[in-house]
């Protein structure tokens, strides 16, 4: 037996099993990243930095939206030693059962995901991983529960912070933060669980410029979850960035005035500046306190009294109460019928109300009279001419080819849709067209004759204060106007470019002066209807509106622009159930035109007047 | 023959230079891992690398003491010295448990492990017994005698427990392979009692090693499927098969699937001889898979896990499998070039994912830091020492000195494929050192006079044929 042979085999041996481990091991190290992962979901805790969300300054540059500390009570279920729940309640000025539930909700908060490799639903929850137990005390809250910490190891305080809102107001334009939902979470890597998420108006529809550039640091942890050190030296760490702060249009100044005028009254008020197509003011009343729905204690809190408030303070009144506009239609069928040639500045026409009801006056000799009686027989008039242009010889069939045209007139006002802006929650309104029509009546089933309210504001047309603000803005400008919207810089890159874009009505501009003229006596001229709104030293143009309510008292509307040359702000007012719009809402309007125009108020008798009125509401208990 | 006239005379510079690079780059790898940024020094014997560092001078000085004695004393008293580890093997027994295992004498983090020093005095007797033999003058008793030197360590080491070096000593069985020590003394009684049969020799039992792979493989199979129930319904037998019985009722299969072949394709005098070693590989092979399959059942439940674990029958990143999963992560982390030096994030002391980081698993911060690189600069490095004690071996003109080298290389291979194994997933954790990189002064003093004594026996070669 040659047994040098067997020198080989071992030899042999040794290099199969030197080949085979280095071949384990070039996979294991450079083919395969499964262990580098691994690696990394062991000891690399990628630590996110959140930074403050940018802060909200309006037209004036004063802050309306900043920050403010507030601190988390952070627990580690690892790192407690044996802990006192009894005395930690009494600490937090908790019950021992609340600790326990509290415990419990953090866990199935958190939910299950399925284990593969065990293939068992397995709680998301670590017992290592630091968790929220008590979230945004303020440093008052905090200071008392700080010192003790000691005594209850796992847990840790952890600064955060929180929407501030200064001037208390415009709740319904800024919005609010709640907490990201799992959904959100998976759609946008950003989140992490308890992070804060836009929910409304600007902050939802700004989110992603407000919520800034997180900053993340790359930590080496040990296999107790304590950080070592920082991984790398900080080579791959990012630092936090706070998103650039967002400029508004708005006039926090205008708001507050507008939301205390409207104290204790249902309604809106929406400003825009005609130039620009910024939103001065956007009341919605009754308003509410956005300090109300900072952070989560607080939204739990409140969240379900504003729900449940008879006024719908939570209803957006501005972008989503759709009314007949009444009154104010009439200015557009004057310009479109004049555009159209089927009147001119002078046509007059006798107020016969046996085609539909008007109150006494003399008949409209012009335009300019028509809209400072607001006589409905004249636009009952007017506007058939525009739909019946007798073109075709079926009358069926002319009245649709009328209605297409005045329909395509309408929608360049940017009626009958939401405008593409960063106001949140619009609701579109209705323009009427032929297909509308066809779907109720039957095609060429219908004619001026059942269709004839729309000439006056009423039956199926319907906008929304936005909307009829944004018609007073057009008339200010003489037949342009930008879409109106809230923000006017992010940072230094200005608005968004939809905004700058100048948007033209099909109406020439010599057809709004007799307009401007009817609207500049409704409110300058004896007899009318909008008196209430004369200022001094401002010449302010109107028109007042009844907005038919059948369900109660009739909403007083009133509609102006000043001052007459140069327009500087357009402005609608909406006071829900207050009756005639010369009553309430021109006052109202007249004292938004003065607050903004001169910074103060000429007339404190008006203004006292207004803010004592409690118009259909409810008070709460 | 004139003896040796300096210390450094006839020594493998090659084996010693290699020996020095890895006792440096196992200090290098403490240090990283182990290091404390408030005693940085390497002096500081507070510290797991200063005290590393004291063992490895110590264990130098060892090496020098070896140097300075006759490597004749190793053969002549290799007796005493194997029986006073034997003495020792059995008071450590009655000593205090460290982590569950009675394998420190010695107080505080200064003991020393008997089994070690076991590793060397069985090495030393074996050569001495197998030297004194010829092939041809193999019987029973030789047999039993040679195995017995084996077994005696061994199962006091398994009383410990330390299954670890229990596994170690089975590298001896190489040794006596490469010397052509078999079983076949022992084997040719039964063989040759049955009538009409007449063999001098028998191919079991002269490649016991290839035999053993097999008996482990048929180990692993057993185990694999002891987790696994066949249902089969034979002839109107119901049986369900699971573990020993599903390997059994395999190798009948084998056997009779043989039979048929021996039946048509082979004369009549081969078919016979075949169908004794069929006969005889089946009845061994099922009392094999029958015997691994009762003992499983009888394991302590930490060596049933770590066996379940090792054959990927369970699977628990944070549970029992902790360590493997938290190596394997550290090791594959590495990359290409590695973390770099002292960048280990996940296998540092001080992270402690990876705990006995800088004893057992002092392989994963190396590959954590050097990566693939470095891994394969590792493995040129201790190929090239088990490839230089083979040609030590080999060159030698003593049989003792020969046996005493391959025990060296056998042994430090076992450590190595074992210890790097539980790194890569490829072998269970059994708690054993990777020579000259792991800290611990029990294992360095053993490795290094271990291999000093190789050293001094190659240095005085000339001299064994007086």
């Amino acid at each position: 037996m040659n047994l040098d042979a067997r020198r080989n085999v071992i030899l042999s041996f040794i290099v199969l099993v030197v080949g085979i481990y280095l071949i384990r091991l070039f996979y294991m190290q450079v083919i395969d990243d499964t262990w580098t992962l691994r690696a990394q979901e062991i000891a690399e805790k990628r630590k996110e930095i959140f930074p403050p969300r940018g802060v909200i300054f309006d037209r004036n540059g004063k802050k309306i939206v900043t920050n403010q500390t507030y601190y988390n009570l952070m627990m580690v279920e690892d790192s407690m030693v044996n802990l006192d729940t009894a005395a930690f309640a009494k600490l937090i000025g908790w019950t021992k059962k609340q600790v326990r539930q509290r415990f419990k909700e953090i866990v199935e908060g958190e939910g299950t995901y399925y284990n593969k490799i065990t293939g068992k639903r397995t709680p998301n929850y670590q017992k290592i991983r630091a968790y929220p137990f008590l979230k945004e005390l303020t440093l008052e809250e905090m200071s008392k529960i700080a010192p003790h910490l000691d005594n209850f190891k796992g847990f840790h305080e952890e600064a955060t912070s929180a929407r501030n809102y200064p001037y208390k107001s415009a709740a319904n334009i800024l919005g609010y933060l709640s907490e990201v939902y799992r959904e959100e979470i998976e759609e946008d890597r950003f989140y992490k669980p308890g992070n804060n998420i836009g929910r409304a108006g600007i902050e939802r529809f700004y989110e992603k410029e407000l919520r800034g550039v997180k900053g993340i640091k790359y930590i080496v942890t040990s296999a107790l979850n304590n950080a070592i050190e920082s991984y790398a030296d900080g080579k791959y760490d990012t630092t936090a960035r706070q998103a650039d702060p967002l400029k508004m249009g708005m006039d926090v100044e205008l708001q507050t005035y507008g939301e205390k005028l409207m104290n204790k009254k249902k309604g809106c008020i929406v400003a825009i500046e005609p130039s620009s197509g910024e939103i001065l003011s956007m009341v919605s009343a009754p308003s509410y306190d956005p300090n109300l729905l900072v952070g989560k204690r607080n939204i739990s809190a409140n969240y379900p009294k504003l729900a449940n408030d008879p006024n719908l303070p939570l209803f957006p009144r501005p972008l989503q109460a759709e009314y007949p506009p009444g009154s104010i239609f009439k200015l557009v069928q004057s310009l479109i019928a004049m555009q159209e040639g089927v009147i001119t500045a002078n046509t007059g026409f006798p107020c016969d109300k046996s085609l539909v009801g008007c109150h006494n006056h003399p008949s409209a000799r012009n335009i300019a009279e028509a809209i400072q009686y607001s006589c409905n027989p004249y636009y009952y008039m007017a506007v058939r001419r525009i739909i019946q242009q007798g073109v075709k010889k079926n009358n069926f069939a002319d009245a649709e080819y009328g209605l297409n045209k005045w329909y395509k007139y309408i929608r360049s006002f940017g009626l009958g849709d939401i405008f593409d802006t960063d106001v949140s929650g619009q609701r579109p309104g209705l323009i009427p067209n032929p297909a509308f029509y066809d779907k109720w009546y039957g095609h060429h089933a219908w004619a001026f004759s059942t269709i004839r309210s729309i000439s006056i504001g009423q039956g199926e047309v319907k906008l929304t204060p936005l909307q009829m603000a944004n018609i007073v803005a057009i008339i200010a400008n003489k037949g342009w106007y930008y879409t109106p919207h809230f923000v006017r810089s992010i940072g230094r890159k200005g608005s968004l470019p939809q905004f700058k874009k100048k948007r033209w009505t099909m109406i020439n501009y010599q057809h709004f002066d007799p307009v401007i003229e009817g609207m500049r006596r409704v409110v300058n001229e004896a007899g009318g209807t909008g008196k209430m709104a004369r200022l001094n030293d401002i010449l302010v143009c109107g028109k007042t509106g009844t907005v038919q309510n059948p369900h109660g008292e009739d909403h007083s509307v009133f509609f102006a622009f000043a001052p007459m040359k140069k327009p500087k702000i357009a402005v609608a007012v909406f006071v829900e159930n207050a009756g005639w719009g010369g009553t309430w809402a021109a006052p109202i309007a007249s004292l938004i035109i003065e607050k903004y125009l001169k910074g103060k108020i000429s007339d404190p008798d008006k203004e006292k007047r207004i803010l004592e009125a409690q118009i259909a509401y409810q008070l709460s208990n | 023959m004139r003896k040796q006239e300096s210390l450094t005379e006839h020594l493998d510079w090659p084996l010693f230079g290699a020996l020095i690079t890895m006792l440096l780059m196992g200090f290098a790898t403490v240090y990283s891992v182990a290091y404390n940024e408030e005693a940085p020094s390497i002096f500081n014997f507070s510290e797991k690398y200063g005290r590393q560092l004291f063992w490895i001078v110590f264990s130098l000085f060892l090496g020098l003491l070896v140097f300075l004695i006759d490597s004749d004393i190793y053969r002549k008293f290799a007796i005493p010295i194997y029986l006073s580890t034997l003495v020792l093997l059995v008071i450590v027994l009655f000593m205090p448990a460290v982590h569950g295992a009675h394998a420190w004498l010695g107080v505080g983090s200064f003991g020393v492990q008997p089994a070690e020093f076991a590793k060397i005095s069985t090495s030393l007797l074996l050569a001495k017994y197998i030297s004194g033999l010829t092939v041809k003058q193999q019987t029973t008793g030789t047999v039993l005698t040679a195995s017995s030197i084996l077994l005696i360590p061994m199962i006091l080491i398994l009383l410990q427990p330390d299954a670890g070096t229990f596994v170690v000593f089975t590298s001896f069985l190489f040794v006596m392979y490469r010397e052509g020590l078999t079983f076949d003394p022992i084997l040719l009684n039964f063989v040759n009692a049955i009538p009409g049969v007449r063999y001098k020799e028998t191919w079991v039992g002269s490649h016991f090693i290839p035999i053993l792979f097999a008996v482990v493989f048929l180990s692993i199979i057993t185990l694999l499927l002891d987790s696994v129930v066949f249902n089969l319904s034979l002839f109107g037998l119901d049986l369900a098969l699971s573990g020993s019985s599903g390997v059994i009722f395999g190798l009948l299969l084998i056997y009779a699937l043989s039979w048929l072949l021996l039946q048509r394709f082979s004369t009549r005098r081969e078919r016979s001889r075949m169908m004794v070693v069929l006969t005889l590989g089946l009845l061994i092979g099922s009392a094999l898979s029958f015997v691994v399959d009762k003992g499983f059942d009888m394991l302590r439940p930490h060596q049933k896990d770590r066996i379940e674990l090792f054959l990927g029958l369970r699977e628990d990143p944070n549970g029992d499998d902790y360590n493997r999963n938290r190596a394997m992560a550290a090791v594959g982390s590495g990359g290409f070039f590695g973390k770099g030096y002292r960048e280990a994030s996940v296998s540092s002391v001080r992270s402690n994912h990876v705990p006995e980081s800088e004893t057992d698993f002092i392989f994963c911060p190396f590959a954590e830091e050097w990566g693939f690189v470095g891994v394969v600069v590792l493995f040129l490095l201790y190929f090239f020492v088990l490839f230089r004690i083979i040609i030590i071996a080999e060159r030698q003109r003593a049989a003792f000195n020969r046996i005493y080298a391959y025990c060296v290389a056998m042994i430090l291979f076992y450590h190595f494929a074992i210890n790097i194994g539980m790194n890569i997933g490829f072998a269970p954790v059994i708690g054993i050192p990777l020579p000259f990189f792991s800290y611990g002064g029990s294992s360095m003093m053993s490795f290094s006079v271990m291999l000093f004594i190789l050293l001094k026996l190659d240095a005085q070669r000339k001299d064994v044929l007086r």
